[in-house]
């Protein structure tokens, strides 16, 4: 079986401004059908990594592919094949929802006029109403909708929840994501940055976590989930002064023993049972507490 | 059926799926012939990907656990295991070495082991039998 064109391919892409670099030596690929995150502390280099796939800036070294194709020379056939919402939506306000979805939906070669209805009446949206009149939560909305219409490969969502109120986070997300991806099951791509984790937990296939426009970690969501594990013993005694290799933290007190592993949880817990503890549990870390353990070493 | 995932227990959130799916028909909560929710509001529900459970229901077939009717959804099938026993056997070793390694980590003795085993069993059974008698099934 061939190797099917990642949807998202960079190798060493670096972008500064002026002298500050955003984004150094960057190496990413996405598989077409992924969920890939994004995640990053605020100018860690997630929208300076998005733009370059959009040709809204030119990388000054290394390289970005979008289904194979260079943002800068194939532009129109890169955006066709693409959505993007940024991290701050705008619309004309003096159009309505329903002229600024037509509105969009002109510049696009399909539009599934039926996800836009279903997604319209979900989100409780009155086409008629000014954009200028939509509450933060909704220009989002409006945006989803238009970005999910065109039913494109790819999907880019910059900080899609950010500033939104937990209530409207928690049920829109799944909902746009589920209704792009039902059109055309396991083709569809979305990268998607964030730095509220939690939020997509069970949305993200795959991740890279940036730090000063490095990549700082790239897995599988399961996979993380598997290997970095929080481990807690209590002893009889004063905990023993133990040595572990791929701890990043641990913390001894009095009796007790916590630590956090990135690898090797089963031969900490082995290691740990000789010493005979009272009590003895290994958990996962959340993609979010990974995230701060990696980033707060 | 209620599935509930937990992002902390380290395994792979479609074989949680798979796994629950399978202890549901086990204990009679999800009947043959019974409809499983379909992909995409059992993913919202959930608050996870799609692909991931599209990826359990496509283990679940290939196990012959569950089957595809296009156009109508997936359905729980008869229990019959297309594999030969002794693959079926071999399989079900893995599992249980699996579990006995599990209780001597967790300082559990043989004896004590073989009895949780029968305790066990005797719950699923039980569990079995009320969902047969809701079901009306039992004379």
């Amino acid at each position: 079986m061939s190797v099917p064109t990642p949807a998202i391919q960079l190798e060493n892409l670096t972008y500064a401004y002026g002298r500050a670099e955003a984004v150094r030596d960057l190496n990413l690929t996405v598989k077409p059908g992924r969920c890939y995150g994004l995640f990053g502390r605020n100018g860690a280099g997630k929208t300076t990594t998005m733009k370059c796939l959009l040709n809204l800036l030119r990388p000054q070294r290394g390289k970005a592919r979008v289904f194979g194709m260079d943002p800068n020379n194939d532009e129109v056939a890169v955006k066709r094949r693409l959505a993007y919402v940024p991290d701050q939506v705008a619309f004309y306000p003096w159009m309505s929802v329903r002229e600024t979805l037509d509105y969009l939906a002109s510049f696009r070669q399909q539009w599934n006029t039926k996800t836009e209805t279903e997604l319209l009446e979900r989100f409780r949206l009155d086409p008629t109403k000014k954009t200028s009149a939509l509450s933060k939560g909704q220009k989002t909305q409006v945006a989803l909708i238009a970005a999910v219409c065109p039913e494109t490969d790819l999907l880019v969502l910059d900080e899609p929840t950010s500033g939104l109120d937990p209530i409207v986070r928690r049920e829109f997300i799944e909902t746009v994501i589920g209704a792009y991806q039902e059109g055309n099951p396991g083709q569809r791509t979305i990268l998607v940055s964030t730095h509220l984790i939690a939020e997509f937990e069970g949305l993200i296939d795959e991740f890279t976590i940036l730090d000063g426009g490095r990549a700082v970690l790239t897995l599988e969501a399961d996979a993380a989930r598997e290997r970095f594990q929080k481990i807690r013993a209590r002893f009889t005694e004063p905990a023993p002064d133990l040595d572990f290799a791929d701890a990043l933290h641990v913390h001894r007190s009095g009796r007790e023993l916590d630590l956090v592993v990135s690898a090797g949880g089963m031969q900490a817990v082995e290691t740990l049972q000789q010493h005979r503890p009272e009590s003895l549990s290994a958990e996962s870390l959340s993609l979010e507490e990974i995230f701060v353990n990696v980033l707060q070493p | 059926m209620v599935i509930q995932l937990n992002f902390r227990s380290g395994k792979p959130v479609y074989l949680q799926v798979v796994d629950q799916i399978k202890a549901a028909a086990a204990s009679g909560a999800l009947q043959p012939g019974e409809v499983l929710p379909c992909i995409r509001p059992l993913a919202e529900d959930l608050r996870v990907n799609r692909n991931t459970i599209a990826k359990a229901y496509a283990e679940l077939e290939s196990l012959g656990v569950i089957e595809t009717v296009p156009g109508k959804g997936c359905f729980l099938k008869e229990p019959q295991s297309l594999l030969r026993k002794e693959i079926r056997r071999k399989m079900l070793i893995e599992e249980i070495d699996q579990a006995i390694v599990q209780a001597h980590h967790l300082q559990v003795p043989g004896d004590e082991f073989l009895k949780l085993v029968r305790e066990r069993m005797t719950a699923l059974e039980d569990k079995r039998r009320s969902y047969e008698k809701k079901e009306g099934l039992t004379t």
